[in-house]
């Protein structure tokens, strides 16, 4: 605590955080009506009144890297309350999407993802790809099972085909005689990993920062970063994120907590099917669709309205509070990306089960963009928090943050 | 004038109510005067009726036996008239009901053991009241031999021209003096000026060529630059200013009095009056006295000093961490006059200054005060100057360290707006090291916001230095008066010339001299200009109050003023050297000239004169020592156990109105006690107190106003002197084997009537339990 720091201030960087949506943050005279009104803040060197004049003072150097911005669950109750009317809430939120792109790599990526002006191109590159990918399905079929069997041949007994067609199965509506499964395993699994590898780099960054940082403040006593514990503590924070307990504690935004929720244990009850789902299709050798009857179409049914309702009241509850909180490009996107995802998905299947077979491959094809959007997009857009705060939190309780 | 008497009383508020009126009205008869009650006084018909008997030529000198003299004030108000309001209502009736104090059943009357304190205390406030009316006198206003209605303004900045400026539109003839060679002042370096309106953004360009344009388009201006006031001698109304050019050595140049080690020889004896005059004319060889007039001097009615400020230089080890002594460390005053010449730039290397600490207490220590003379204003340049960098360059960064940032009112808005610019940043804490650091400076600081030892990389360093009060280092206004040329006693203003800027701002010690702008309290310019009409407005006042004959302030409208009676004077120079406001100048042997139009006409010359010979038309040793007198001490001949009797003499500034209130909120305290107001604590003569003791009374209580550096004294000194009188006259009573604690001093204010009765009672009590005086019935 002795040693010196010397303060450098980012003129760029305050711009930065104004642009999104911390436009307040110079207005903060540091009364500290935040940091007791923060139900979550610890009591040690609580968070968010260091974090507002460290961000009018523009120094980036010593919040992107702080783990506390990511404790904060953006509830509100300081902004409320604050008597300069600067809003801590959006402050940090900024600072958070600053972190994002700044541990994100590439970098170009990072910036395209929060650009609105780059949303044409981000949008039209799957379509096309899709486009592409759909229009090679739909008349290239033959070829295609040629192609795979001169490829090949007689692997796992003769048992892989191009098509996963249901045998006998032509009068039954199948996504897939419109958009090839493994064309969209071959755009999603390398995505998925490319996201993982994205993610695991950023994290290793983060985390070493994370620590660095609460060291240097003092906001743990841990000397060296253990994963061991680390991975332990994580462990016990899991239950906590499940049950929202950190977001139920807020006053003023209470009614947020439950879309949120829902979107969760949406995303969770999905990332369960598709996993049952590609077992059933290259181990069981069933492809989709699956009957109404069976159960992983229960859950898969429940988990898409619950993400399409939480997806929705969310969007309802920015735009009744359009006064109370900003919301910008960056909240926007996510959110209807999520939301187009579960509509999308949705509407897929009515249509499926309507027997509208170009209706219903209209909104596969807008599904699967969706998806791209949301997956491919991942480590650069809000979406990210699902992991830098998960992390963050997992740290505060390694760390024995109080 | 032939006094004819009248006694009136109200019976009208519960007056008549609870008072025996025959007995009251047996007074008045016994002496023969004519008595007349009223049910309701205060109306039209009870002031026709007194009017008619004025206008009848049957009275002239009355005495009003109704409410406090502090209401109604303007009804009982008969012109040629000598007026006496008796206080039944919130002196008697008000505060002592019935309910505590029951009436006398006809068999108690006269059986020697039963009386009625309420009753004795209005016949008593009556008897003191014809007495009163008997012993004073109809003022007569002091006229001036010349008299002059032009204002001399010192000082040609924002203020002076400001000044000068209201009183010119006023009609009034000015005088500017500037001892710089153009008008202007400080603000007439400066770059921009702090905003004052919405939305409090922007700097404003310089408001001081516009006045100066002003000025000079109105011939009722007269300005003199390159010059100085030498001497201003005489009184308001005639007072001659002898002018010079800086610097210079004149004949009337103002004399200084002896510095008090003077004042004894070798042995620490003090100086015979002879040998103290001869060494004070050495001391000031080559000046002519006080008294002597310059015959080339101008006369001028009113003066008003704008002579504003000068920048505090840091210097000296308290600021050695501050890196005083390296170039790119300058002080606010150095920063301006860099901003004024352009794009901000280093003095070093004349390089971009594009980061720059402003550092607002000298920091280092625990205890982290401000630079000396700092306040709201060095709190609001700091901003101003970091909103220069920011204009000057668009990447530019201006950090602001404070103990206080004080941005009083509206400005607060201009608070909020730097803080809201980007590329400001400021935060709490104490600067400990400016140091060089290669081409730039390093400033480190602790206890900031920012939670630790906090380090900055600057291009230059600004330090808030004060705003030093020129009435400091030099009294500028240099009066030919006896006590000395400058305001008295300014150390304890912290050398600000002011006297009391809570209750009359303008004001100083010296009646005329009015302080506006700087020099009385660190301003911005804004503040200045409007300081500026009030103490023209004032210098206005005291000009057509002097040319009446009537004191200006507190007691505008007085017409009454010191009348010595010289015969008995013993030279002694007491009243001289009382004085708080400097009205007396003396001789050289010693006898007192008064300068009746500077004077306020406190009473504090009559207070202090041993020899009794100084007294005001209405207010005199006589006056009130008959009023003593006429204060009845029942003795164990009238009663088995006689009531005892105190005196109260009460401060009519804050003191009275407070006893008023306790009247007016019904609150009992001892009926025994007889109050007589006073003009202020200190025109209270020892004698009145001895006459009061002399004739039996068994204590005797002043109160008056606090005193002390933050004095609520409206005379400065009064209450201060009043205690220091009661100090000695208690070495005198301890001689004639009377307790000094039967004469008590206590202070009071004007807020603090619910105490009044608890302090009158506690000296009651005391003295109580001291037993009777025991020269009652002599």
């Amino acid at each position: 605590m002795t040693e010196k720091y010397l303060a450098q201030p980012d003129l760029d960087f305050i711009a930065q955080v104004k642009g999104l949506g911390g436009e307040t943050l110079k207005k903060c005279y540091q009364c500290a009506t935040c940091s007791v009104a923060c139900p979550i803040a610890p009591e040690d060197s609580p968070f968010p009144r260091k974090e507002m004049i460290a961000a009018s003072w523009g120094l980036k150097d010593r919040l992107v890297n702080s783990g506390d911005i990511w404790l904060c669950h953006q509830c509100g109750d300081c902004t409320d309350l604050c008597p300069r009317g600067a809003a801590p809430g959006d402050v940090l939120s900024a600072v958070r999407s600053v972190a994002i792109t700044e541990y994100a790599q590439p970098k170009a990526l990072a910036k395209a993802v929060n650009d609105p002006k780059k949303l044409p191109i981000l949008l039209l590159i799957p379509a096309i790809w899709f486009g592409i990918l759909a229009f090679i399905t739909m008349i290239g079929k033959d070829t295609m099972e040629k192609i795979f069997h001169t490829l090949f041949g007689d692997i796992l007994g003769g048992r892989l085909h191009w098509s996963h067609a249901h045998e006998g199965g032509e009068h039954v509506i199948a996504q897939a005689d419109f958009f090839s499964t493994w064309f969209v395993d071959m755009t999603f699994v390398p995505i998925a990993t490319a996201v993982t590898v994205i993610f695991f780099l950023s994290l290793k960054n983060f985390l070493n920062d994370i620590h660095e940082n609460a060291v240097r403040e003092g906001k743990t006593a841990k000397a060296k970063l253990d994963y061991k514990e680390f991975f332990q503590a994580l462990l016990r924070v899991i239950p906590v994120v499940l049950k929202h307990d950190k977001f139920n504690e807020c006053e003023a935004n209470k009614d947020r907590a439950t879309p949120h929720m829902m979107v969760l244990y949406a995303f969770i009850g999905l990332f369960f099917v598709t996993a049952v789902c590609g077992i059933m299709l290259y181990i069981g050798n069933l492809p989709s669709p699956y009957s109404q009857l069976n159960p992983i179409k229960w859950i898969a049914n429940i988990a898409g309205v619950s993400l399409t309702i939480g997806a929705g009241l969310m969007i309802k509850n920015r735009l009744d509070k359009k006064n109370e909180q900003i919301t910008l490009y960056k909240d926007w996107f996510i959110l209807v990306v999520v939301f187009s995802l579960g509509l999308t998905g949705m509407l897929t299947e009515m249509a499926r089960l309507a027997h509208m077979t170009a209706v219903s491959y209209f909104f596969y094809y807008l599904h699967l963009i969706a998806i791209f959007e949301l997956f491919a997009f991942l480590p650069f857009s809000k979406m990210a928090h699902l992991v830098y705060r998960l992390t963050a939190m997992a740290y505060a309780e390694y760390g024995n943050r109080k | 004038m032939d006094k004819k008497y009248g006694v009136y009383i109200c019976t009208g508020c519960g007056i008549g109510d609870t008072l025996d009126m025959e007995d009251l009205i047996d007074i008045p008869d016994e002496e023969g005067v004519n008595c007349t009650t009223h049910p309701f006084l205060c109306s039209k018909e009870g002031v026709a009726l007194i009017q008619k008997d004025i206008d009848d030529g049957k009275v002239n000198a009355m005495v009003i036996g109704a409410c406090s003299r502090r209401v109604n004030f303007d009804v009982f108000n008969f012109e040629g008239c000598i007026v006496e309001r008796t206080n039944l209502r919130e002196g008697v009736v008000w505060p002592h009901s019935r309910e505590t104090y029951p009436k006398l059943e006809e068999d108690q009357k006269d059986d020697e053991e039963h009386f009625d304190p309420v009753q004795m205390k209005a016949e008593d406030y009556i008897k003191m009241g014809m007495i009163r009316v008997e012993k004073v006198k109809l003022p007569e206003p002091y006229k001036t031999e010349s008299f002059s209605r032009k204002i001399l303004v010192i000082g040609g900045g924002v203020t002076g021209m400001s000044s000068a400026l209201d009183a010119a539109k006023a009609g009034y003839d000015v005088t500017i003096v500037e001892k710089d060679e153009k008008l202007g002042g400080y603000a007439a370096g400066l770059r921009s000026q702090m905003p004052v309106k919405e939305p409090f953004e922007t700097l404003r360009p310089p408001a001081v060529n516009d006045l100066i344009a002003q000025v000079e388009s109105f011939s009722s201006i007269d300005v003199r630059t390159s010059t100085e006031v030498a001497r201003i001698a005489g009184q308001p109304g005639e007072f001659t200013v002898t002018f010079k050019t800086p610097g210079e050595k004149i004949p009337f140049d103002v004399p200084f009095p002896l510095p008090e080690e003077m004042l004894v020889d070798e042995n620490g004896k003090e100086l015979t009056a002879e040998d103290a005059h001869a060494k004070y004319l050495e001391y000031n060889e080559g000046r002519e006295d006080i008294l002597q007039l310059d015959p080339d001097g101008e006369l001028y009615g009113a003066v008003v000093l704008a002579a504003g400020w000068r920048p505090d230089v840091l210097e000296g080890e308290n600021y050695e961490h501050l890196g005083i002594d390296l170039d790119d460390v300058v002080s606010n005053d150095e920063f301006e006059k860099i901003a004024a010449k352009g794009k901000i730039v280093r003095p070093s290397d004349g390089k971009e200054a594009k980061n720059v600490v402003f550092i607002q207490s000298p920091g280092s220590d625990k205890d982290d005060a401000d630079f000396q003379y700092t306040g709201s204003v060095t709190s609001q340049v700091a901003l101003k100057q970091a909103r220069y960098v920011r204009d000057d360059y668009q990447d530019g960064k201006a950090y602001i360290i404070y103990q206080h940032m004080r941005t009083p009112g509206l400005q607060e808005y201009f608070y909020k707006n730097m803080q809201q610019e980007d590329g400001i940043f400021m935060t709490k804490g104490s600067v400990t090291e400016v140091a060089q650091q290669g081409n730039s400076l390093g400033v480190t600081a602790v206890h900031t916001l920012l939670g630790e030892n906090l380090s900055i990389k600057a291009d230059m360093v600004v330090l808030a230095g004060g705003m030093i009060p020129v009435t400091k280092d030099d009294p500028i206004i240099n009066l030919a008066y006896r006590q000395g040329p400058s305001f008295r006693d300014n150390d304890i203003f912290g050398q600000y010339a002011d006297s009391n800027y809570i209750c009359f701002p303008y004001e100083t010690q010296r009646t005329g001299i009015y302080a506006a702008g700087a020099v009385r309290r660190a301003m911005t310019i804004e503040e200045s200009m409007e300081d500026a009409a009030g103490a023209a407005l004032k210098a206005i006042q005291c000009i057509e109050s002097a040319n009446r004959g009537m004191a200006v302030h507190p007691r505008s409208g007085d017409k009454t003023f010191p009348d010595f009676f010289f015969q008995r004077c013993t030279q002694c120079k007491r009243c001289t050297v009382e004085c708080p406001f400097g009205a007396l100048d003396d001789d050289e042997k010693g006898t007192p000239k008064a300068n009746p139009t500077r004077c306020r006409r406190c009473g504090t010359c009559l207070g202090a004169c041993p020899e009794r010979i100084i007294s005001f038309a209405d207010y005199s040793i006589d006056s009130i020592g008959s009023q003593v007198k006429a204060v009845g001490v029942p003795s164990e001949d009238d009663y088995d156990e006689p009531p005892f009797r105190f005196l109260a003499l009460i401060c009519e500034n804050d003191a009275l109105p407070a006893l008023d209130m306790v009247g007016m909120n019904k609150i009992d305290y001892s009926p025994n006690v007889r109050f007589i107001p006073v003009r202020c604590l200190g025109s209270v003569n020892t004698i009145w107190i001895k006459d009061a003791l002399a004739q039996g009374m068994d204590g005797v209580i002043l109160i008056g106003c606090k005193h002390g550096d933050d004095y609520q004294c409206h005379f400065i000194k009064g209450s201060e002197l009043a205690e220091i009188r009661v100090k000695k006259i208690g070495d005198a009573l301890s001689s004639l084997a009377l307790e000094e604690e039967r004469v008590t001093f206590k202070e009071v204010a004007i807020d603090e009537y619910d105490k009044l009765p608890e302090i009158i009672n506690e000296f009651v009590d005391e003295v109580e339990a001291l037993g009777p005086n025991p020269f009652k019935g002599f």
